[in-house]
């Protein structure tokens, strides 16, 4: 008789506070429950508060795996981009979040699992084990991620150096890399502020990447790095451009 | 709804009506409370030693908050006790989904979790014949329902294990919760949860002191042909003894009744600990949860319990009846 593929879950076995932080955790029923919920409120929030429109929308794939990475300047950065995510993709989609200030508590911890449903990167001691898990999740579930490679929020609004732990998670794999500029976001909310504004806020997204043929090593990583900050800094050129053109028309 | 069946629900000054129910109540109470004496008589005799002593502790500590989580609820009336026993089978299919990995697929998944809601809804409805067509309702959705994927690739095993989860968490568990109908349930409960428990125990000890063959050695590799025959004569003499004063006044009261209950009980509970044995060697894991310090999931506590709460249900149903004069669809009317 054939023998059934009865894979547990990957977290089977962890207490619960160490499931919310693990990036093996997995979402049953309660966790979809509250992702939809949430998710529902965020979308209506991003659309009446800060009139979210989207360019280029159609290329986010429709299939996964993916990884959507982005200049980051605001905490609104990963909820943009999360809710542009299709429904039947959204328990597998998860935003990477820094461990020291989204997993830190228990409280934090928990939402960050359950409503965000985002994996801790804990920046001062992730390890490649860390990205070695992240990528073999991502190709063998197969799942999305939401990534700002330049590892921490803008303090100034300006795009930073993007780091090659990016390339280490995509490098010869058929994943398919979306570059998105995110524009708006931190005039509506900036690092320092508790509460976001009254902004408009758009997301610009480029064509998807694959980097197949790039090799899986430090050299690989560091040009995938910098293909995709040339192609977010090329969004938010186009973005730059337009706004130019626009403020030197006929008055 | 009238007073009888209020009193029923939400009656816990008739808590210790039954003589034998505060009886037993006491005796828990009392083992509780000298446990911790006795733990420390073994270490000091040298029977025990430190690392010992401290999983009986994490097992003694567990069972400190589990006891009144099953006692409070009976004694507090038929209301809590069916909630309760509804949140167990939530909470039991929750850890069997993952270990199986059915909790991927949503859809399964939320068909069986509502078909135990339903249970639930029809015991405390005191509605027999939706309780029983549920089961096969459910399993027909289940069916229905995983078609709609359009995945026939892994069909079998998503509706197989769909339809085994209904039926061991909803249905199995939600006749525990029916007998909650009868006004005598609390002893009908106590008499099921203590002995199963305490099949556990004679079982272990039986297996200690005089087990040499095993049992089942590629299921269960420490149980013992000795250790199942010790649990099948004490705990049927057990059943014997608290039967004779929980069916007191019926026709279960006799000795022959309460002689096949007692085998059913002791038999049912240890198939029921075999069959979570094998369905964790077949997925080559140790426990099915990490809920319960010492013991593992709740799954791997109350296993014992899902193959015994329907064959005491049909078989005291059969005889006597449960409840039979209760009001019956108390929520819905008709």
């Amino acid at each position: 008789m054939q023998k059934w593929n009865l894979k547990p879950a990957r977290d089977l076995g962890m207490p619960l506070n160490k499931s919310l932080r693990s990036l093996q955790r997995e979402n049953g029923l309660i966790a979809t429950a509250f992702h939809l919920a949430f998710w529902t409120c965020v979308k209506v929030y991003l659309k009446l508060w800060h009139r979210l429109s989207v360019r280029g929308e159609h290329h986010i794939p429709a299939t996964l795996p993916f990884v959507l990475v982005a200049n980051h300047s605001s905490h609104l950065d990963a909820l943009v981009l999360a809710s542009r995510v299709p429904w039947r993709h959204r328990d597998q989609t998860f935003p990477i979040a820094a461990g020291d200030v989204f997993f830190d508590s228990p409280m934090t911890a928990s939402f960050a699992a359950m409503m965000l449903n985002a994996l801790p990167m804990w920046r001062k001691k992730c390890g490649p084990r860390d990205l070695q898990e992240l990528r073999e999740r991502l190709v063998s579930e197969p799942c999305a991620y939401i990534l700002f490679p330049e590892g921490t929020r803008s303090r100034t609004g300006a795009m930073t150096r993007f780091r090659p732990g990016l390339g280490a998670l995509v490098a010869e794999t058929a994943v398919a890399v979306v570059p998105c500029y995110l524009e708006g976001c931190f005039e509506a909310l900036r690092p320092e502020w508790k509460l976001p504004r009254l902004k408009r806020v758009t997301l610009h997204v480029g064509e998807p990447v694959t980097f197949n043929e790039v090799a899986n090593d430090r050299a690989g990583w560091i040009s995938i790095a910098e293909t995709m900050e040339a192609r977010v800094k090329r969004l938010s050129g186009v973005v730059a451009t337009a706004t130019d053109q626009a403020s030197s028309g006929p008055a | 709804m009238n007073g009888d069946t209020r009193a029923r629900l939400f009656g816990y000054s008739r808590a210790f009506d039954l003589p034998v129910v505060a009886a037993v109540s006491g005796a828990i109470l009392l083992l509780l409370i000298i446990t911790p004496l006795l733990i420390w008589l073994l270490v000091m005799t040298g029977k025990v030693s430190n690392i010992h002593r401290r999983e009986l502790m994490l097992r003694y500590y567990s069972w400190l908050v589990l006891t009144p989580l099953l006692l409070l609820p009976i004694l507090a009336g038929a209301a809590w006790t069916i909630l309760g026993v509804g949140v167990l089978s939530l909470v039991c299919y929750r850890e069997f989904a993952r270990a199986v990995g059915l909790f991927r697929e949503k859809l399964i998944s939320l068909l069986v979790a509502a078909g135990i809601l339903a249970i639930t809804f029809a015991v405390i409805d005191n509605w027999y014949a939706f309780f029983v067509a549920l089961t096969p309702i459910t399993i027909s959705i289940i069916a229905a329902a995983a078609i709609l994927q359009d995945q026939p690739k892994g069909y079998i095993e998503r509706v197989a294990l769909g339809v085994l989860a209904f039926v061991l968490f909803g249905s199995s568990f939600g006749h525990l919760g029916f007998f909650a109908n009868d006004p005598h349930y609390r002893g009908y409960l106590i008499l099921i949860l203590l002995c199963v428990e305490m099949n556990d125990v004679f079982a272990y000890i039986s297996g200690k002191t005089i087990g040499r063959r095993k049992l089942a050695p590629n299921t269960s590799p420490n149980k013992t042909l000795g250790g199942a025959l010790g649990a099948l004569l004490f705990t049927t003499l057990l059943v014997c003894a608290l039967g004779s004063f929980v069916f007191a006044g019926t026709v279960l009261a006799s000795w022959h009744h309460l002689l096949t209950l007692g085998i059913l009980i002791s038999i049912g509970g240890q198939f029921g600990d075999l069959m979570m044995s094998s369905i964790k060697r077949d997925l080559g894991i140790k426990d099915m949860g990490v809920t319960i310090p010492g013991h593992g999931g709740f799954l791997d506590r109350f296993d014992s319990i899902i193959l015994v709460a329907p064959a005491v249900f049909h078989y005291v149903n059969y005889f006597v009846g449960i409840g039979p004069e209760q009001a019956r669809r108390i929520i819905s009317g008709g």
